[in-house]
């Protein structure tokens, strides 16, 4: 056991699949001797700079990402650090459309191994805070992952980098280095469609995903003196989504919160609403309540920012009024 | 290339308050892209542009470019503050995004490259019209590599459009030299592929770059088409302020001090009797009461309140 934050026990993590795995490399902008913006690749250059396997690239993230296809596609497991998920759009056809794409349209004959990583998320990093997370939703044949927590972190890049298909790690800033908590050293591979019950409650089910699972968490913990027992689902993958997890949780409470940084319209947490609402309408006792960020692009002010993203008294708001209703 | 005494003091003012701004935005965040020792390739850009031309400064720099265009301090200061005074409010930053108001694109996320796109498609906005406006459009070493980049300057090229692009070289990218960033020796080779005349100058000398982008101004203002100017220069500052991780030789960095641009222009100056030392002294002083006024305006003005936020004002 390590204490560790979200950022190192990521590295970790891919440190331990590249000794484990030579098809395994890591390439973006500023990852070598520089370590990578916010320390995202620290290490890396110094164990394996020499073998090639860190790779700084110039500033075409088109072309970077669709080389890591391009690679996948030889057989290789490449990692491309894409520095910030604003970059998204940059991107989204040579990872999304084209390899997510691959593996059906060959008929199973291409296989497009890779993990794109990404930081995002309104936190200490004054910028680069979009959540565009939702967007890759609606993209078939890629993954989504968006770990809570450096335990989560590590088992989840490394069953990332396992994954024969293309997955899109989420690293928040709000959680990167926000303190060290155990991670485990063996193995610890979290397969991708596993959620987490990171607190169990008897009231109500709120569904989150990254920095909205420690808000939640904090609301529950106000909320426990008012006497309601909230259960914090930790989703972890959005695609595959664990759908029983959500089911089972929201069929013992009879009511659902969902919390998201994504911004409301088309967000990802409509995806957990919409389950619900087809699989599990008569368990409801009381009308599902999202919280996400207003439909406007994130403000550059901190108060306006602060008004914009949940915090954890939206959250128990929120949770308030389904008890209410 | 003629220009009058008011052009070389105008110039200077401009090198000068670039630089007390730089000072001035380090003191207060650490998150200040700085660009002590690049002056002489923003003012030397920036300066002598008409009101209809349109420029897409690099984010670096784009301070200087809205006060080269009239922009008041004040309210691009009280915008990097996100105070309720600056020109939209307190939405958004006006470090890397200036005001519409003065024909300046921005960066409207933090992505570096599509800003080239829109120089470009302002210049065919112009083109259609039938003006004599230009597009400028500055970027880094490192922005050279998008796509965005190569594509503008080629779509340019084959509409003609009146776009001058400018390569605020300053031969690093975060952590990356230009030598492994940029393929070809220098950005101004490119050229040739664009089928654009390329000049590769020196960025510490702010006449050099002032004339070679009036010239490629004015030959897209006959409608000859686009240019591209390399004007070499060096970061002598971190990425930004509180990045303190250096792997640059020590020796470079001090070879590359010792060509201050603005100390150059001084000595340029005073030398050709323009003006004595003096009276430099006093436009340093007076910049920098200039800033230092409007900073402390700025820090006392208003936060935004909650309508600002304009739940309902995101169309138009
Ligand atoms: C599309 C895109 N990729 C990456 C970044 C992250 N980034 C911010 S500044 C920077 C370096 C840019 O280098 P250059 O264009 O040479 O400008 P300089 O910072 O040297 O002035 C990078 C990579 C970005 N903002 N946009």
């Amino acid at each position: 056991m390590a204490r560790q934050t979200f950022q190192q026990a990521t590295v970790a993590a891919i440190a331990e699949e590249m000794r484990r795995d030579p098809d395994v490399f890591i390439m973006g902008e500023d990852i070598g001797k520089f370590g990578g913006p916010l320390h995202s690749c620290l290490g890396l250059w110094e164990e394996f700079g020499a073998e090639g396997r860190v790779i700084d690239t110039p500033i075409s993230e088109g072309t970077f990402v669709g080389a890591g296809v391009g690679a996948a596609m030889q057989g290789k497991r490449p990692i491309v650090d894409l520095m910030f998920l604003e970059f998204l759009g940059l991107v989204v056809h040579q990872f999304g459309l084209d390899g997510g794409a691959m593996h059906y349209y060959s008929d199973g004959k291409v296989k497009v191994p890779m993990v794109v990583r990404a930081k995002y998320g309104v936190g200490p990093f004054h910028g680069h805070a979009y959540d565009f997370h939702s967007w890759l939703l609606n993209v078939p044949g890629v993954k989504v992952v968006a770990p809570s927590n450096p335990a989560d972190a590590k088992g989840l890049m490394k069953a990332a980098i396992r994954d024969d298909n293309p997955v899109f790690f989420l690293e928040h800033m709000g959680l990167y280095h926000a303190g060290r908590e155990e991670v485990g050293d063996g193995d610890g591979v979290i397969p991708l469609g596993q959620a987490d019950i990171k607190r169990a409650g008897n009231d109500v089910t709120v569904v989150a995903t990254a920095l909205m699972v420690k808000r939640a968490l904090a609301a529950a913990e106000r909320l426990r003196n008012d006497g309601i027992d909230v259960e914090v689902l930790d989703l972890r993958s959005l695609v595959p989504m664990d759908e029983q997890a959500v089911l089972t949780s929201v069929r013992r409470t009879g009511r659902l919160v969902v919390a998201c940084e994504a911004i409301k319209r088309g967000g990802s947490a409509n995806e957990v609403v919409s389950l619900v609402a087809e699989e599990a309408f008569a368990d409801l006792r009381a009308p599902i309540a999202r919280v996400a960020p207003p439909s406007v692009p994130v403000p550059y002010h901190r108060e306006l920012e602060k008004l914009y993203l949940p915090d954890h008294d939206d959250i128990a708001d929120a949770v308030r009024r389904v008890m209410a209703a | 290339m003629p220009r009058d005494n008011q052009t070389l003091l105008d110039l200077y003012r401009l090198m000068a308050l670039t630089r007390a701004l730089d000072g001035a935005i380090a003191e207060i965040d650490g998150h200040w892209h700085g660009l002590e020792g690049e002056e002489a390739v923003v003012a030397g850009a920036y300066h002598g542009l008409r009101p209809g031309d349109v420029v897409a400064p690099h984010y670096r720099g784009s301070l200087t470019a809205a006060c080269g265009r009239g922009a008041d301090l004040r309210k691009l200061l009280a915008g990097l503050l996100g105070k309720a005074t600056s020109y939209n409010r307190g939405r958004y930053r006006s470090d890397v995004c200036g005001p519409p108001e003065f024909n300046l694109i921005g960066l409207y996320s933090g992505a570096l490259g599509p800003p080239l796109a829109y120089a470009t498609g302002a210049a065919l906005a112009i083109k259609l019209d039938g003006r004599d406006d230009v597009a400028l459009a500055v970027f880094g070493d490192g922005t050279s590599s998008r796509g965005d980049c190569h594509e503008a300057m080629n779509m340019a090229s084959a509409l003609c459009l009146p776009v001058v692009f400018v390569c605020q070289n300053n031969q690093i990218a975060i952590s990356t030299p230009a030598s492994d960033g940029v393929a070809p020796r220098s950005v101004a080779d490119r050229a040739v592929g664009y089928g654009m005349p390329g000049h590769e100058i020196d960025g510490n000398d702010v006449l050099a770059v002032h004339d070679t982008v009036q010239m490629a101004i004015a030959r897209a203002r006959r409608g000859d088409g686009p240019s591209l100017i390399d004007a070499v220069t060096y970061r002598v500052a971190g990425h930004f302020v509180s990045d303190t991780v250096e792997d640059r030789p020590p020796e470079e960095i001090e070879r590359w001090r010792a060509r201050d641009p603005i100390a150059l222009f001084r000595r340029y100056l005073v030398e050709q009797g323009v003006i004595d030392d003096g009276d430099l002294g006093e436009i340093d002083q007076a910049v920098s009461a200039e800033v230092a006024a409007a900073m402390a305006q700025a820090k006392a003005d208003p936060d935004p309140g909650p309508d600002v936020l304009g739940l309902d004002r995101v169309f138009a």
